[in-house]
């Protein structure tokens, strides 16, 4: 008797664990349905990968910066597209010092980056909208 | 000598930024120097009101216009030497009165200013470059916003402007370590408007005074200016530097202009 109970209540906790299952694999249908939506819709607009990847070296901005990354900002405000080379002339530091702290930059989001040749230029990318 | 750009800033408003760059300019142009006068205070523009007996209006291109990129930088300098007779170039730049501009412009977004800032060193290399300019002044507005903010970054040396009010020098000093030190900028401090009230002791001098607010600030003094109730009453449309030269805000003014020379 206690065997058979055990084996009845042994059932329900599978139905259970079924039930479950169940929604899960319904959830992970809805979340490739997005995915994929997501994939088309970014195949089809690279800008939006761009904004969502970019952020604004604003003035206001450039206060939370260290020093160091701060300094290249403001350089690249007068020069608008330079080597690390023409920012260390600007700012009067190492040239590796500038490529580390430009590099940095590009990498936070702040900058973009471009090959002429053997030369890397970075800038300030203009916003979208002004783009346009 | 290098051409400079020099950012006029104060932490509150009223406490003569615009008076003293006004002045500050037709001193310098006076002497035989070119120079450039912008107004960056898009929030409260004053120049426009200060200049209009030598203007035409309608103005054909607002600074604002300029930023916007809807105007060139040749369109939006007048020249007004000769209006005031001045031995050297005076070129002024004009912010937009207008409601609606100072509302647009309130509205800007963070990808708007870094435009702004850029389009700035642009026309200060134009000035500097194209019109022979020696010295170009920005007259900002008070406090931290993106329009001082962005004339603190592209000017070369900053002067502010501070009365002896306790919320004044203490507004002060909170900008000059969270602004202009972290952005690693010359800066000069200018007392403006102090009255013989003001002082702690009744041997306290002009100098101590300026010891005082140097000490308490950390930063380089370049002059104390006393109040003249004449100068706060005169109509904002005068240029006291051409009309009264020999007055002693102006005097005082110059003493500052050659410190600042002595400077750069």
């Amino acid at each position: 008797m206690k065997v058979e109970l055990l084996l009845t209540k042994l059932v329900d906790e599978f139905s259970l664990v079924n039930q479950k299952l169940d929604s899960l694999i319904e959830l992970n249908k809805k979340i490739l349905k997005t995915q994929k939506e997501f994939l088309r819709r970014v195949d089809s607009d690279k800008s939006l990968v761009e904004t969502a990847l970019k952020l604004e070296p604003d003035p206001m901005t450039l206060l939370s910066l260290p020093m160091s990354l701060r300094t290249t900002v403001m350089a690249l405000y007068k020069l608008e597209k330079a080597t690390a080379e023409d920012i260390a002339k600007e700012t009067k530091r190492l040239r590796a010092v500038e490529s580390s702290a430009a590099n940095q930059l590009v990498r936070l989001g702040y900058l973009k980056k471009t090959r002429e040749g053997r030369d890397v230029y970075f800038y300030i990318d203009p916003p979208l909208e002004i783009r346009k | 000598m290098k051409a400079k750009a020099i950012s006029i800033h104060s932490s509150r408003g009223g406490t003569g930024k615009t008076v003293i760059a006004v002045n500050l300019a037709a001193i310098l142009a006076n002497k035989g120097l070119n120079i450039a006068l912008l107004d960056l205070d898009f929030r409260a523009p004053s120049l426009a009101k200060v200049f209009s007996k030598g203007i035409k209006f309608p103005v054909r291109c607002w600074l604002n216009d300029f930023l916007n990129g809807k105007c060139s930088a040749e369109h939006v300098l007048l020249d007004i030497s000769k209006k005031y007779n001045l031995k050297g170039k005076l070129l002024i730049g004009l912010a937009n009165p207008d409601i609606e501009a100072i509302r647009n412009i309130m509205e800007k977004s963070r990808a708007w200013e870094v435009t702004a800032v850029k389009k700035l060193f642009s026309l200060l290399s134009s000035l500097f470059n194209d019109k022979n300019i020696d010295y170009c002044i920005f007259d900002t507005s008070p406090g931290i916003q993106y329009s001082s903010i962005n004339a603190v970054v592209s000017s070369d040396i900053s002067v502010i402007i501070t009365t002896l009010d306790s919320l004044d020098i203490e507004g002060t000093e909170n900008m000059l370590s969270d602004l202009y030190d972290a952005l690693a900028k010359r800066t000069f401090v200018l007392i403006n408007k102090f009255s013989p009230e003001t002082r702690l002791q009744s041997t306290e001098n002009q100098g101590d005074i300026v010891n005082r607010v140097e000490r308490a600030l950390k930063h380089t003094v370049i002059g104390a200016i006393p109040c003249y109730c004449d100068v706060l009453q005169t109509e904002r449309t005068s240029l006291l530097a051409v009309e009264k030269p020999s007055h002693p805000f102006i005097k005082n003014l110059e003493e500052v202009v050659g410190k600042i020379e002595h400077n750069i």
